[in-house]
């Protein structure tokens, strides 16, 4: 008998000591591969403290003489015109507005194409197809002479940046959300209109829900492109009150007569935190958009 | 959800006919504005540049404008990045800053026939043009002869050395092609093979090879009729002279350079320390270098080499930027108001300093100088490249097809013949075809 639970407490023993080994390896393994992924953000969070002369000497991310220089001087405004945070509003004020217009536009045509056979249907589909090999650079002369027609250059609401995306021009979402629609069963459809709902109500109660997964990420990656846009802002925006962070992280960056790199980096890690931050607010969402989803009984 | 969605809907619809009715309401009022322009004028002025320009700047059009109540300027800067694409645009389209700071080489590519910028001889009665030379007013014509642009100042190549690592090899900073060659062979022997007196960029080279022509025929490399004034053979040798300097130790390889980390001379870090002990740059160079360089070491400027060649120095001075105004404004006067303003009038030039280089203008010169706004190593420096007789310098010299640091040919011929791709004869060959190509357009 005490032979017996002998063993078993060994065998227990012998398990937990396994399982502490396997975890170990796991956590070493995740932790070292970890911090090599993250060792560029460490770096340019580390390099937010050093003098030039450091940051092009040495790879280690912990300052040897740490300065707040760079975080001061990044605070400073260009003659009361703009400064970080002014620029960040600036960001958000076309952002927001270009995710929103996008997500809207895209689902509505998306929906339009997936789910009605209309004349021409099939050439308009191909062509809009074609749409998603035009590089953008092709676009910037005509749309620059298009937008100073109409008087938009300069404008202080952004409106060249923000109409374009009521017309549903980021092809991609759209044939993303097509490929997730074609997954969406139609008997769903056919049971909301026996329910009473005409093809627009279908698509707010029924087609939406079911997309969020689909929907969030378009917004994710509208969001990221956006506001990670430089050339966009650089051709429509004159005037410096109105600079974004894309443009307002480089005012500094003169190679003639040199800068404090501390500068632009501690301006470029305050203009991604909220980024990162809506990144982690996103990720909730994704979860529930994917519940949200599912068919029931 | 329902009311969200078409509550969102709704805003939108109702934000896009807002936007629309601000949108025309707002160009609307501008161009009545300018319309009634002749005292009242309301003027942009755009520049690029970093942190203490864009300072300097701004304040000096805060006192213009104090100066002159009845002239607003809006003003518009940015850094180089991007900034010549979005400035082409908007030349092209007729919709450019009335005033705005230009390459040398936009007069060239943006203003044929001089359809971009008006000819400010037409403003001679604002602009003191008296303060330039003739012959630097010469170089900033359109081709149709007009004056594209007011220089606002005048930049030429001197060498730049770090005196520390100079004492540490024991020699003195090199004043003539001799001296910079046995410093190369020292330099390996003393310090060790990682050590140099000099590094050069591919556009460096193309620049210190025009030097030795030029100080070999005494004529400018392209001269002011737009004409090569070298032969292939000659241009075979110029890429020889480069090679030579690779080959004994003075500068290090392209490919040497690449595992630097491929940056700015100013960033690299074997420049930091010490390792690279010169340089060949802008006689308004130095404060980027002496900025970045590790503590105790010591950064000089120097002279320019002499040895090159028996007829000259073979240095060029160049117009490094200009002030222009749009043939688009709508109130020119007041933009060549502002204009004067700053090169000429002693307050904006004292605002301005050395911000855009050492003045052009010889009143705003005297007035710096008298003033001690110019630092030693900047006075010292422009002093080496001014006194050095310097050639014509063109701005084909710089055409993009040629300078273009990814597909110029300046950076293919180099690269390649540093890496020994090309011979110095495939070299020559290909730098005498690309100057073909580019001066018979």
């Amino acid at each position: 008998m005490t032979n017996n639970s002998l063993t078993i407490e060994q065998a227990q023993a012998k398990i937990k000591r396994r399982r502490i080994i396997s975890v170990t390896v796991r956590y070493i393994v995740l932790i070292v591969v970890g911090i090599i992924m993250l060792y560029p953000l460490i770096w340019m969070v580390g390099a937010t403290f050093k003098t030039n002369a450091e940051i092009f000497t040495t790879l280690n991310p912990i300052p040897k003489n740490p300065t707040l220089q760079g975080y001061k001087d990044a605070m400073e405004s260009y003659g009361g015109n703009i400064n970080i945070w002014k620029a960040l509003l600036n960001t958000y004020s076309y952002v927001i507005p270009e995710v929103v217009f996008t997500v809207i536009s895209s689902v509505l045509t998306a929906y339009g194409f997936a789910r009605f056979k209309f004349k021409g249907h099939d050439f308009l589909f191909t062509c809009m197809m074609a749409m998603l090999f035009l590089p953008q650079v092709v676009l910037n002369v005509p749309q620059y002479i298009m937008f100073n027609k109409f008087g938009w250059v300069g404008s202080k609401l952004y409106l060249p940046l923000i109409v374009p995306t009521l017309f549903a021009t980021e092809t991609y979402f759209i044939f993303m959300l097509i490929q997730f629609l074609r997954n969406i069963p139609k008997e769903m459809e056919e049971a909301a209109a026996i329910d009473g709902c005409n093809s627009f109500t279908t698509l707010i109660k029924v087609i939406v829900p079911m997309l969020m997964p689909a929907i969030v990420s378009c917004a994710l990656f509208k969001f990221m492109w956006s506001s990670n846009d430089f050339m966009g802002p650089l051709l429509y925006v004159n005037t410096p009150a109105k600079y974004p962070a894309t443009i307002f992280v480089k005012l500094s960056m003169d190679a003639d007569t040199g800068f404090n790199w501390n500068r632009v980096l501690a301006i470029s890690l305050i203009s991604i935190l909220p980024n990162i931050c809506v990144f982690f607010a996103a990720q909730n969402q994704f979860v529930e958009g994917i519940s949200a989803g599912g068919v029931k009984g | 959800m329902k009311k969200k969605l078409v509550a969102a809907i709704m805003a939108a619809t109702m934000a896009v006919t807002c936007l629309a009715g601000c949108g025309s309401s707002s160009s609307g009022s501008s161009s009545s504005d300018s319309k009634s322009e002749s005292d009242n004028a309301s003027i942009r002025f755009d520049w690029w540049g970093g942190d203490t320009r864009h300072e300097a700047t701004q304040k000096a059009v805060t006192d213009f404008q104090k100066a002159n109540p009845n002239i607003k300027v809006e003003v518009n800067f940015g850094a180089w990045d991007g900034w010549e694409a979005a400035r082409a645009l908007e030349y092209q389209s007729q919709t450019g800053s009335d005033l705005t700071q230009i390459n040398f080489s936009w007069i060239t590519d943006y203003d044929k026939g001089g359809s971009a910028f008006v000819d400010l001889n037409d403003y001679k009665d604002i602009i003191d043009l008296s303060q330039y030379d003739q012959s630097v007013l010469d170089m900033c014509k359109d081709s149709n002869g007009g004056l594209a642009g007011i220089p606002v100042s005048i930049t030429g190549r001197t060498f730049f050395w770090n005196k520390t690592t100079f004492d540490k090899a024991g020699i003195d900073i090199p004043k003539s092609l001799d001296d910079l060659i046995a410093a190369g062979n020292t330099f390996k022997e003393k310090l060790g093979d990682d050590y140099y007196p000099l590094s050069l960029s591919t556009y460096d080279r193309a620049l210190l090879m025009s030097f030795y022509l030029q100080a070999n025929t005494g004529e400018p490399i392209i001269d002011e009729s737009g004409k090569l004034t070298v032969t292939k053979d000659q241009l075979v040798d110029g890429v020889k002279f480069i090679q030579n300097l690779e080959d004994n130790h003075v500068m290090p390889s392209i490919a040497t350079l690449q595992e630097d980390g491929d940056v700015a001379l100013n960033e690299n870090p074997k420049f930091i320390d010490g390792h690279y002990a010169g340089v060949f740059e802008w006689d308004t160079a130095s404060p980027k270098y002496v900025s970045n360089l590790a503590e105790g070491q010591e950064f000089v400027v120097g002279t320019e080499l002499t040895g090159l060649g028996d007829k000259c120095l073979g240095v060029s001075d160049k117009v490094s930027m200009l002030f222009a105004i749009t043939k688009s404004s709508k109130s020119p006067k007041a933009a060549a108001k502002l204009l004067n303003y700053l090169v000429n009038d002693p307050e904006g030039v004292t605002t301005l300093g050395t911000e855009r280089g050492i003045p052009a203008s010889k009143a705003a010169y005297d007035t710096l100088s008298k003033a001690g706004a110019i630092s030693d190593d900047m006075s010292t420096a422009h002093a080496e490249v001014v006194d050095s007789d310097p050639l014509y310098f063109s701005p084909k010299f710089d055409d993009a097809s040629l300078k273009d640091s990814a597909t110029g040919a300046y950076q293919d011929v180099f690269e390649k013949l540093s890496s020994g791709s090309y011979s110095v004869d495939e070299a020559g060959q290909k730098l005498f075809d690309a100057y073909n190509t580019v001066l018979a357009e």
